[in-house]
């Protein structure tokens, strides 16, 4: 998408910014960033509507299911007045609007826990996943896509296309099964059970985990940056740096990855979502305290509160990233013309 | 026919003709074998936890069922919840995205397109686990919320490509002729816009037949004994140092499924692909 702009020019480091980026591009930038963020914040109301109104979806009352058969209608409408569920709809939403800012999501229905500590205490095991998957990603989808792009051999492109397809079609429960099943017990370099919270010594728990969840991250990638590199690769500016002779690391990084890279980070920032999912699943498989496992054991236990607000915090990580993915996309590559 | 055809044999037709095949072997045997089987797929034995062998193919599982039987009868629970769990958000994806796409009101356009936006941004599996979670476990469930969750993507899809379909010489042309709107909508907008939505619903349907799969084994699904991929792989998980063949057999199915849609739908962007450069 943005390779495809007119100016191919010499690659980044011989011009300065400010040359780079004239003024009348640097208003636009302003404003489009303005205009985005705006934008995030609209969806971030959304989300947090949506994942308040979630709880009007569920069939019955909610606070009975909760609380069981056996309740008396007295325990019934002294919870609901408790948890503030005799107001009209709008008067609660408002009212969990502005605890949202002084950082109150509401308490657990049954264990009396707050939302809020609920997840500081499980967050950071499930974004350790989520950044070790795509580092991961990242590492393996490299080299894959820049020698399938460089060998130019139409048998090997026809191989890693087919082979990327097919990889998406497998789920990852199931690989983390069969890796369980390697890793667990015909060698076993994976613990059993049990988990540690420091920082080198949980990563002997999360290895494997990452390494599953980011199969479903390396196809989509390595298409993406090697369809880019493609196009990278018939501009003018590549042929200029083989004639030049630059040096090959110099040539890979400047003249190739570089340029190509932004379509990528915006893809990646994009995929958090999809990683996000592939961790609980991992995180219910391999026994890891994380969020994902505490969303399953409140969805098991109806524990709506604790649902509605991890659900709440998962979007606003993607609007968050999104966002920051577009920008590091647009600084990557300003050949990319804003309007 | 034959000669001219093997001559100009198009583009993808190898893909098509393979994953085309590979669904209907999967969807055949899902037909024959609970009607022509040796075991019935619900019938506790006391041959608990066989290995694979002549007489039980996959093996048995951990209250004596077979392995096999029980692979092949879920074939049509998952198969076609996935199928429903596109379809409907196709539908609806498609027919609103087009309307907000040729629409020109402002204000109900950035509403409902700030909606669309706002549920895209959630997580799709973790949406879907918690519109489960308040409609209570089990396929129609998972249908509904599948519905509920995907057709904002196939509704911003839709709303891209209405706007330039909108535009188009022949739909000008079908104004110009005095036809209705609702005729220029239904045979001139929407069939050039389903286009797009169709080839994302080739590709989103690998994504939930793994969802339906992978909800059934976080145990939001099927209700037990009701054989299902998913399920079936949660309960050989337990189990697998004993009897590996209770969850690897489920989970190939799913594999063979997913890869058949992967292979066709390989097969058909190429074909089209070389449509374009026609």
């Amino acid at each position: 998408m943005a390779s495809s702009a007119i100016n191919p020019g010499a690659p980044a480091e011989e011009i300065s910014a400010e040359q780079r980026v004239p003024d009348k591009n640097r208003i636009a930038l302003r404003r489009t960033l303005i205009g985005r963020f705006a934008r995030s914040l609209v969806v971030a109301f959304w989300v947090m509507f949506i994942a308040f109104s979630l709880l009007r979806f569920s069939p019955g009352d909610p606070i009975r299911l909760a609380l069981g058969t056996e309740a008396t209608e007295e325990a019934v409408a002294e919870m609901k007045k408790l948890y503030g569920l005799d107001q009209p709809f709008f008067v609660q939403f408002y009212d969990y609007f502005t605890g949202f800012f002084r950082g109150d999501l509401g308490t657990s229905f049954f264990s009396g826990r707050e939302v809020t500590a609920v997840v500081a205490m499980h967050l950071p095991v499930t974004l350790m996943i989520i950044l070790l998957s795509m580092g991961a990603a990242v590492l393996i989808s490299l080299p894959i896509a820049l020698s399938v792009a460089l060998s130019r051999r139409p048998i090997i492109t026809y191989f890693f296309r087919t082979s990327t397809s097919i990889s998406l079609a497998i789920p990852g429960f199931f690989l983390a099964l069969l890796g369980l099943l390697l890793f667990g017990t015909v060698v076993t370099w994976v613990p059993a059970a049990g988990y540690e919270g420091n920082f080198p010594s949980n990563l002997k728990y999360l290895w494997l985990p990452a390494l599953v969840n980011c199969f479903s991250l390396v196809p989509i990638l390595s298409r993406v940056l090697h369809s880019s590199l493609m196009d990278t690769l018939g501009e003018e500016f590549v042929e200029t740096g083989v004639i030049r002779g630059v040096g090959k690391l110099k040539f890979y990084w400047s003249y190739m990855l570089r340029p190509s890279l932004a379509p990528t980070v915006v893809l990646v920032s994009y995929m958090v979502g999809i990683m996000i999912g592939g961790t609980v699943v991992m995180e219910m498989i391999f026994s890891l305290p994380g969020i994902g496992r505490e969303l399953i054991e409140a969805v098991s236990t109806r524990d709506y509160a604790i649902v509605q607000g991890i659900v709440m915090i998962f979007g606003f990580i993607v609007v968050f990233t999104s966002f920051i993915g577009d920008l590091l996309g647009y600084l990557l590559d300003r050949r990319v013309t804003l309007s | 026919m034959s000669k001219k055809g093997r001559k100009v044999r198009r583009e993808g037709t190898f893909g098509i003709i393979v994953g085309a095949g590979m669904m209907g072997a999967l969807l055949l045997a899902g037909l024959l074998i609970p009607l022509f089987g040796k075991y019935d797929a619900n019938e506790i034995s006391a041959e608990q936890l066989m290995s694979p062998s002549s007489t039980h193919y996959f093996g048995t599982d951990m209250l004596g069922r077979d392995v096999f039987a029980r692979v092949f009868d879920a074939v049509f629970v998952d198969i076609g919840t996935a199928f429903t769990g596109v379809l409907i958000p196709l539908a609806v994806g498609t027919i609103v995205g087009t309307l907000l796409g040729i629409s020109r009101n402002r204000r109900v356009n950035s509403f409902i397109g700030s909606l669309i936006d706002g549920i895209n941004a959630f997580p799709f599996l973790i949406f879907v686990i918690a519109l489960v979670a308040f409609l209570g476990a089990g396929l129609g469930s998972i249908i509904l919320a599948l519905s509920l969750v995907n057709w904002a993507r196939y509704a911003r899809i839709a709303r891209t490509r209405a706007v330039v379909v909108n535009q188009q010489g022949y739909v000008e042309a079908a104004r110009t002729l005095g036809y209705k709107p609702t005729r220029i909508l239904f045979r001139h907008i929407i069939p050039n816009v389903s286009s797009e939505t169709r080839a994302y619903a080739l590709s989103d349907f690998i994504i939930v037949i793994i969802a339906v799969a992978a909800l059934s084994f976080l145990g939001l699904g099927v209700n037990p004994p009701q054989a299902e991929w998913g399920a079936m792989i949660k309960d050989g998980a337990n189990i697998i140092t004993l009897a590996w063949w209770a969850a690897i057999f489920p989970g190939l199915a799913i594999c063979w499924a997913g890869i058949s849609v992967a292979v066709f739908s390989e097969g058909l962007t190429k074909r089209i692909g070389e449509g374009n450069q026609q």
